[in-house]
């Protein structure tokens, strides 16, 4: 495989004109989160494809369920209670987005009745937005004002021009990109290089594995690295392929993508299934970064009186446990 | 005038739509062509011959365990005293395992006469105490022989819909049973888990023999005998007492396990039911009594984790309600039942009386195995590889059982009959050999070990046993840790007149029905077999993309049922689509299988 001339934006996004500076500045973040190679426990690495050239045997995607398994298994007696805690809020039921971890993040928008009339999707990182932003504030502002809410201006989204990830359009009032302190590009980057080596942080209260330690040679002598869907997921599968010995990367374009919906089962409110009502916003299939469900004006029902399975839809997570997020790898022997 | 019809652009499935160097080429597969018609009756034929080798002379103990088994810091394991031994139903701990089975569906009609036939078929409900000790026997026994022992035994359980626990108890203990999808039914579940959503499909509920809107159970029974005969008296003795007290008759299905050298296998020719979990736990408090028995020497740290090669052992939790369970981030601490549900105050799992039952899955499944076979002489044909090859990556194992992680070139008749070996496989990574108890008479597992085939180029991603079992690899909730808690004690049995191993099978006997009668243990429906069936099984993406299960797999994503596998050849992966159908569920229901203090003591009281 050739190097990597450019690292690309995530889905090959095009928020600005060919030729502007947000393309390289995009490539040097990327390459800046990354090293040339990080040896690896048992003899492959996690290497950068823009400095390190290899060649693929095969291609690993790395895939997860949305909905936060760190609410889902202290509840799982009661799913419901999981489905609240991930969308209640002290102010209301914007949507939990502080305990949405999985690198999928949702808000959940209601009628007057109550009922859900619309759930958004992202996993678009906020570096992006960082980025777009330190090059271009009107384009950021726009994208604002077509996603998420038109009355947006310039003013909502800075504090002394700097670029607010939290900012009210994506927090209290909408979801433009992730927010969760840990749901950055940045930390998945750093998460991936790193499972190179074996970890030994093991969640608090959780016996470590059986002897001997470290290396692992395979899943179950592994630490269990977090009660999360993601991160064990991305640091057993890049440290199982580095024993192999593997060199792995992130296939481009690297980001976090949403390549799942599974509406099987869903079913109208008169029991028939449903009609297609997502719509891909941002991205494309198999690198969705922004989807949205809604049912059509003038159909007559709204999301919340959608049944999945026999229950009607509630709350957001009930569509979130339905929805995987991937990031895909690729991984060879040097070239 | 003629005009040209045009011609449909064919597209690969958006879930299929991966890009990339290794971008999907699909592959069309003529699967009605009269080669693979000839060459049907031949494979049929050649697949009768797939017999597990079994060794003998071997000695093991049948009435306690191997004191050097225990682990010395190890966490005590819940022992199970004679009382809980005779509380808990016997199919679901250690499971009848029985030749010839009788599943009988009934309505209730007045239930004080109900209760009445409760109360009379109480004491002959078969308990994990009377059949744990027949099955210890009757193992040690096949070991020593190397063949079948003719002994004779007839076992009975029951179960109870949540319907029939509201008519016999009432609403509120209906209702403190948390699981959600007991509480619906199955016939409410069902395109959830990806069956037909049009009326006109032969699988749609509503054609269901038994289970559908309006023909729903309130009580199974299973009979289950080594004789025959002994079946049949049984059977017709509860249907008379039954009949007598009121109880209508909805259905009835009997079940028998393939004859000959395809005892144990299912219709399309597979041995069936080899991967099970063992169930932590110990029938007395002395050293290495376990229920089941542990074979890995304690110096091997995988002795935590496995009972033999292969077994996982999970917490009885998992199966039991009310018991200790498997820990969400642990392969082997155990976590507590019914953990407390912040911020509401806890639910109740279970009504008191419940504790120690399990939900009970029933899956009445036809299998179409011209269909099954003729896509798969079909595909191989296309692929260049033989028939039979190209089926046993469809499930994971060649028709004798043997894994095709274990041996990837050949079906090998003496693994599968293997117990330590048949079974001892990892994914991810090369398996390494196990350090064994002394077991008197075993040779030792000197099979080839498996390989790493992580990127799935020996056991595909979409293979039955991958799906359903991922074993040590990361799935899409993470750790394998958390595939533990998915897995559920598999029961079932097949029905019908097999077609394999037949030469020249007549008409009469292709237009037959036949299936596999689907029965499966657990302490949650929603997060076992529904979990494993929706989110595994009947997906091409997870827990890794590759396909969808071709041998159990559904889909009726929005009344399409579109299925493909993604095959790995040498020159790359080829995407095939799956156009005809050949499992089709025609029945079933989800069940409580209670206590058996319970069903006189508080159903029948």
């Amino acid at each position: 495989m050739a190097l990597v001339a450019r690292f690309d934006t995530p889905a090959s996004l095009r928020d600005l004109p060919a030729g502007s500076a947000f393309y390289d500045n995009w490539h040097n973040y990327i390459a800046g989160n990354l090293d040339a190679s990080t040896p690896g426990t048992g003899g492959g690495e996690f290497f950068d494809a823009s400095q390190t050239d290899v060649n693929v045997a095969g291609e690993h995607a790395l895939v997860w369920m949305a909905f936060p398994r760190r609410v889902l298994m202290p509840r799982r007696d009661d799913r419901t209670a999981a489905f609240i805690e991930a969308e209640r809020t002290p102010g209301g039921d914007i949507g939990n987005r502080f305990v949405q971890d999985e690198y999928c993040e949702w808000r959940v928008a209601r009628n007057s009745a109550g009922r859900i009339t619309k759930i958004t999707f992202t996993t678009e990182s906020p570096e992006y937005w960082e980025q777009l932003w330190a090059v271009d504030r009107g384009r950021v502002v726009e994208l604002y004002q077509s996603l998420v809410d038109p009355t947006v201006v310039e003013a909502d989204l800075h504090l002394g021009g700097v670029y607010q990830r939290r900012n009210r359009w994506n927090n209290a009032d909408g979801i433009a990109h992730l927010m969760q302190s840990i749901n950055t590009l940045t930390a998945a980057l750093g998460e991936a290089q790193g499972s190179a080596t074996t970890p030994s942080t093991q969640i608090t209260g959780v016996p470590p594995p059986p002897p001997p330690l470290p290396p692992a040679s395979d899943n179950y002598e592994m630490p269990s690295v977090a009660n999360t869907s993601v991160d064990p997921r991305l640091t057993y599968d890049v440290a199982a392929l580095v024993r192999k010995p593997l060199s792995v990367t992130l296939r481009e374009p690297i980001g976090l993508y949403i390549t799942g919906y599974d509406d099987t089962g869903w079913t109208k409110p008169g029991g028939s299934p449903v009609d297609n009502y997502w719509t891909i916003v941002r991205g494309h299939p198999g690198q969705i970064l922004r989807l949205e469900y809604q049912v059509p004006p003038g159909t007559g029902f709204v999301v919340g009186d959608i049944q999945i399975g026999g229950r009607r839809i509630e709350w957001g997570g009930q569509i979130a446990e339905h929805i995987t997020v991937t990031i895909a790898g690729i991984a060879g022997m040097r070239a | 005038m003629k005009t040209k019809r045009k011609k449909k652009r064919k597209t690969l499935p958006k879930e299929a739509a991966m890009k990339g160097p290794n971008a999907l080429q699909p592959l069309e597969i003529p699967i009605h062509s009269p080669a693979s018609t000839a060459k049907f009756s031949g494979v049929l034929a050649e697949l009768g011959k797939f017999e597990p080798k079994l060794p003998k002379g071997i000695l093991i103990p049948a009435l306690t365990g191997d004191p050097g088994a225990e682990i010395p810091d190890a966490e005590p394991e819940p022992v199970y005293d004679l009382r809980a031994r005779s509380n808990i139903q016997g199919n679901t701990i250690p499971g009848f395992n029985k030749d010839h089975q009788h599943f009988v569906f009934f309505r209730l009609g007045n239930i004080r006469r109900a209760k009445a036939w409760l109360r009379w078929i109480a004491p002959l409900i078969s308990s994990m105490e009377e059949v744990l000790a027949w099955v210890r026997a009757f193992r040690a026994m096949r070991l020593r022989l190397g063949a079948e022992p003719p002994t004779c035994a007839a076992w009975v359980n029951i179960a109870f819909s949540r319907r029939a626990i509201e008519l016999l108890v009432d609403k509120a203990a209906a209702a403190a049973f948390g699981d959600q999808s007991f509480r619906q039914g199955l016939a409410a579940r069902s395109t959830y888990l990806g069956d037909p959503s049009k009326a006109t499909h032969p699988g749609h509920r509503r054609k269901w023999v038994v289970g559908g809107p309006r023909n729903e159970a309130d009580v199974l029974v299973i009979v289950a005998a080594d004789d025959p005969e002994d079946l049949v008296t049984l059977v017709h003795t509860i249907k008379l007492r039954a009949a007598a007290s009121n109880l209508r008759l909805l259905f009835e299905q009997r079940c028998d396990t393939l004859p000959g050298p395809l005892h144990g296998h299912e219709h399309f020719g597979f041995k069936d039911g080899v991967s099970q979990p063992g169930v932590r736990g110990k029938i007395s408090a002395a050293r290495g009594d376990f229920i089941t028995p542990r074979y890995i020497d304690h110096t091997d740290a995988r002795a935590r984790i496995f009972a033999k090669p292969g077994q996982l052992l999970l917490w009885p939790g998992q199966f039991l309600l009310g018991e200790p369970r498997q820990h969400p981030e642990h392969p082997y601490n155990s976590a507590p039942a019914a953990a407390p549900s912040p911020p509401a105050p806890a639910p109740r799992n279970y009504p008191a009386w419940a504790a120690l039952g399990s939900y009970l899955v029933c899956r009445r499944l036809r299998q179409d195995v011209p269909a099954f076979w003729k896509f798969a002489i079909g595909a191989a044909s296309a692929l260049g590889i033989p028939a039979q090859k190209f089926a046993s990556m469809l499930v994971g194992r060649w028709p004798s059982g043997a894994p095709i992680m274990r041996t990837p070139g050949a079906d090998n008749a003496a693994l599968a009959g293997d117990e330590w070996a048949n079974n001892h496989f990892i994914f991810n990574d090369a398996t390494r050999p196990s350090v064994l108890r002394p077991i008197a008479g075993y040779a030792g597992d000197a099979f080839p070990q498996a390989a790493q085939d992580m990127l799935a180029n020996v056991c595909p991603h979409f293979a039955h046993i991958r799906k359903t079992n991922p074993r040590d690899i990361a799935t899409d909730l993470g750790k394998p840790h958390d595939s533990m808690l998915r897995m559920i004690l598999r029961r079932g049995i097949p029905f019908g007149m097999p077609l394999v191993g037949v030469k020249k099978p007549s008409k009469k006997l292709l237009s037959q029905e036949r299936g596999l009668m689907f029965i499966c243990y657990g302490s949650t429906i929603e997060e076992q077999f529904e979990f494993l069936t929706r989110r595994w099984a009947n997906s091409p993406i997870q827990p890794n993309f590759g396909g969808h299960d071709p041998i159990i797999g559904q889909r009726d994503r929005r009344g399409a049922r579109t299925r493909f596998i993604a095959f790995p050849t040498a020159a790359g992966t080829r995407l095939i689509r799956l156009k005809s159908e050949w499992v089709i569920p025609t029945g079933g229901g989800y069940f409580f299988s209670p206590p058996i203090e319970a069903i006189a003591g508080v159903l029948g009281a």
